[in-house]
């Protein structure tokens, strides 16, 4: 496995107009740890995974990869140009709650479309590096299917292998599963489980406690723009200090236990 | 350019003006009856009925406009139909105008959440109840900006009128430039006229809709 | 009473002239098609002067009737010194109009496509170009046949109005058959058949791309 990469993120600020999406967010995250951000809708973890490879822009502060700033030039100063931005986005791969599959391609095409068009591979062995990839997620057999005719569970592995397949440093997931029927989730756990035991930095937003719980190095609690509390899964998940972690888990317990 | 034919012939253009109107309101009217009325008798008719109301729609569609005035004002009388212009062109814009009609409040009655329909039925409401007090309502409001879409696109249709010598606007523009030779202006102006009218009423349209929908969130 | 034999005799000179019809539309789509890319591009733009532009460009031909349009061409060329055969005035009319509606529906298929989709391309790395060449493009022309088609069909009936500055087409025809015949309802019901079996050809033609498109 390639060097995994590093994320700091510094006193990071977002605003939609008057409403204040992140606030003062202050986050690390080591090579190959797998860090999951959890808490209530609206509480901006979202917003936080996106601002990392910039499909947000954040208004104040610092995100760095592997020590470099992302998105703009000096902190606080002028945006970074489009090409050094995707230049750096190529090292790190992102995985989409409604899968974002091409669907006038096959998943061999979804996955082979970025080592062609952004690595430049040459179309034979862009193809054999997606099989290898496709392969790796358990869809050897179902490469020429184009994405309607894949279960969401398969269409989400699909999107992990088109996302491996470049060899990103660093993988972003935005509630990869909540948008699959509960019978299929395992099979996306399982692929982000091996991913996590090779040693990739994951940052993973997701409601999937049992994940969170097995598999994070650390997880992070955000509730209404704010980081409230980061440490390891044992301490957040079954002995969180602060009262808003607390409540959160209760109304979880509360709709998921029987 | 010279503008003053414009007001020299004010009351002409005035009453041509009068007159698009009247057919427009009378065709747009008349026409979403009709296609009110073919859209029940197809939902809630005989199957056969079904197939003819089908055949209707897809000839009118497929022939243009021009050519159905032509079979009803000159063919008409070798079917015993001897209409003015005027009655032939309202009836034009009638029949013209009923299968978009009849297509539109198809789609409203088919967006109508079926649970509303057979919540109805299982209390027991009579089907003429439930088309009256759900299905009308209901599918009125979301055929409501197809509707008023419609109706402006039949504002550019009754142009096509003139050519069967009705006096509305167009024609009445085309009979000054014949006599003052100011063809030019006097089709440039009323290009002009059309567009603001269109674009006005569009907007206002898209007001109107914005804040009935406005109007029924608050209430619901 | 009816009388058959004009009716079917009139499809002799009707279908003759019907090559005309199918000429004006398929041209006149053809046009509408380049100039309406370029309208689109031009309403999608980041130059707001460029929007501005296709916002009227688009505003102006839907709200002026074909009719007058083709008047104002027929009655403006000359004026301003161009010298065109009838004809070409008219394909170029009918064609100018077509690309205010052609750029709307493919304005409306590029913004019909999930965001998520670009945004994927984004978070790997492609490139602007790419991302339009690869990801939307292809899809919205495939999304915008059926509508295109329909378009179609709208310009062949439109074809009809050209009859009124003298071209010859399938209306213009008919009007020169229910002259000599004395039976303007055998004549233009002639017509009017011609105008459906074109037509129901095209939206024939519409639904098979339809279907294969779901698939």
């Amino acid at each position: 496995m390639l060097s995994a990469s590093s994320v700091e993120i510094r006193k990071v600020n977002k605003f939609y107009g008057p409403f204040h999406a992140l606030k003062d967010v202050d986050l690390s995250v080591r090579p190959g740890e797998v860090t999951c951000l959890i808490g209530p809708s609206g509480s901006g973890k979202s917003t936080l995974l996106r601002c990392i490879n910039f499909l947000e822009e954040y208004d104040s502060g610092e995100i760095t990869v592997d020590g470099q700033l992302i998105g703009y030039l000096t902190p606080g100063g002028r945006k970074m140009p489009g090409r050094k931005l995707r230049e750096m986005r190529r090292s790190i791969g992102m995985v989409f709650q409604q899968f974002n599959l091409w669907p006038h391609m096959t998943a061999l095409q979804n996955v082979a479309e970025g080592l062609i068009r952004v690595r430049g591979l040459p179309k034979a062995e862009a193809e054999a590096r997606a099989a290898e990839a496709l392969n790796k997620v358990g869809l050897a057999d179902k490469m020429a299917n184009h994405p309607s005719r894949l279960s969401g569970g398969q269409q989400q592995r699909v999107a992990i292998a088109r996302a491996i397949a470049m060899e990103p440093r660093l993988m972003l997931f935005d509630e990869p599963t909540s948008a699959l029927d509960p019978e299929l989730v395992g099979e996306v756990l399982a692929v982000m489980k091996t991913l996590a035991s090779e040693g990739m930095t994951m940052v993973v937003v997701t409601h999937e406690m049992g994940f969170a719980a097995h598999v994070a190095d650390r997880v992070a609690f955000m509730e209404k723009g704010e980081l409230v509390g980061v440490d390891a899964p044992d301490r957040i998940l079954h002995r969180p200090a602060d009262p808003r972690i607390q409540a959160f888990l209760r109304t979880y317990h509360e709709r998921n236990s029987f | 350019m010279d503008p003053s034919i414009f007001l020299q012939y004010w009351p002409l253009l005035l009453r041509g003006f009068g007159l698009t109107i009247l057919c427009w309101a009378l065709g747009t009217v008349l026409g979403m009856a009709l296609g009110l009325l073919i859209a029940l008798a197809r939902r809630y008719g005989p199957r056969p009925l079904g197939w003819l109301i089908q055949v209707y729609i897809e000839v009118i569609r497929g022939t243009p406009f021009l050519v159905q005035l032509f079979v009803l004002y000159y063919g008409g009388p070798l079917l015993g139909l001897r209409l003015d212009a005027l009655p032939a062109g309202v009836l034009g814009l009638t029949v013209y105008g009923s299968p978009y009609f009849a297509e539109i409040f198809r789609s409203g009655f088919n967006a109508v959440p079926v649970g509303q329909l057979e919540a109805a039925r299982a209390i027991g409401m009579p089907e003429p109840a439930i088309v009256r007090r759900i299905l009308l309502p209901v599918g009125l409001v979301s055929a409501l900006p197809a509707l008023v879409n419609f109706s402006i696109i039949l504002t550019k249709e009754t142009v096509i009128l003139s050519i069967i010598t009705v006096p509305e606007i167009m024609y009445s523009v085309q009979r000054m430039s014949t006599e003052t030779f100011r063809y030019l202006e006097a089709n440039l102006v009323l290009a002009l006229f059309f567009w603001g009218l269109v674009e006005s009423i569009s907007r206002f349209g898209r007001s109107l809709e914005a804040r009935i929908t406005q109007h029924l969130i608050e209430r619901t | 009473m009816f009388s058959i034999s004009t009716f079917v005799d009139s499809f002799g000179p009707l279908l003759w002239a019907a090559r005309f019809t199918l000429l004006i539309s398929v041209l006149g789509i053809a046009l509408g098609l380049v100039i309406g890319a370029l309208i689109c591009a031009a309403a999608l733009s980041p130059v707001a002067g460029l929007r501005r532009f296709a916002a009227l460009w688009v505003s102006f031909l839907r709200g002026v009737p074909l009719l007058v349009q083709l008047l104002l061409v027929y009655y403006l060329l000359p004026v301003i010194g161009i010298n065109v055969p009838a004809m070409v005035a008219a394909v170029v009319t009918v064609g100018i109009c077509a690309s205010a509606y052609i750029s709307e529906i493919w304005r409306g298929a590029i913004m019909a496509l999930p965001r998520g989709q670009s945004e994927a391309a984004v978070a790997i790395g492609m490139g602007p170009g790419d991302i339009w060449s690869r990801i939307i493009l292809p899809q919205a022309v495939t999304l915008s046949l059926p509508a295109l088609v329909n378009e179609l069909i709208l310009l062949v009936k439109a074809s009809s109005l050209v009859s009124v500055v003298g071209i010859l087409e399938v209306t213009r025809a008919s009007q020169a058959q229910a002259a000599t015949t004395f039976r303007p309802l055998e004549v233009y019901l002639a017509a009017a058949c011609i105008y459906l079996l074109i037509n129901l050809c095209l939206a024939a033609l519409g639904r098979l791309l339809e279907h294969r498109m779901s698939v």
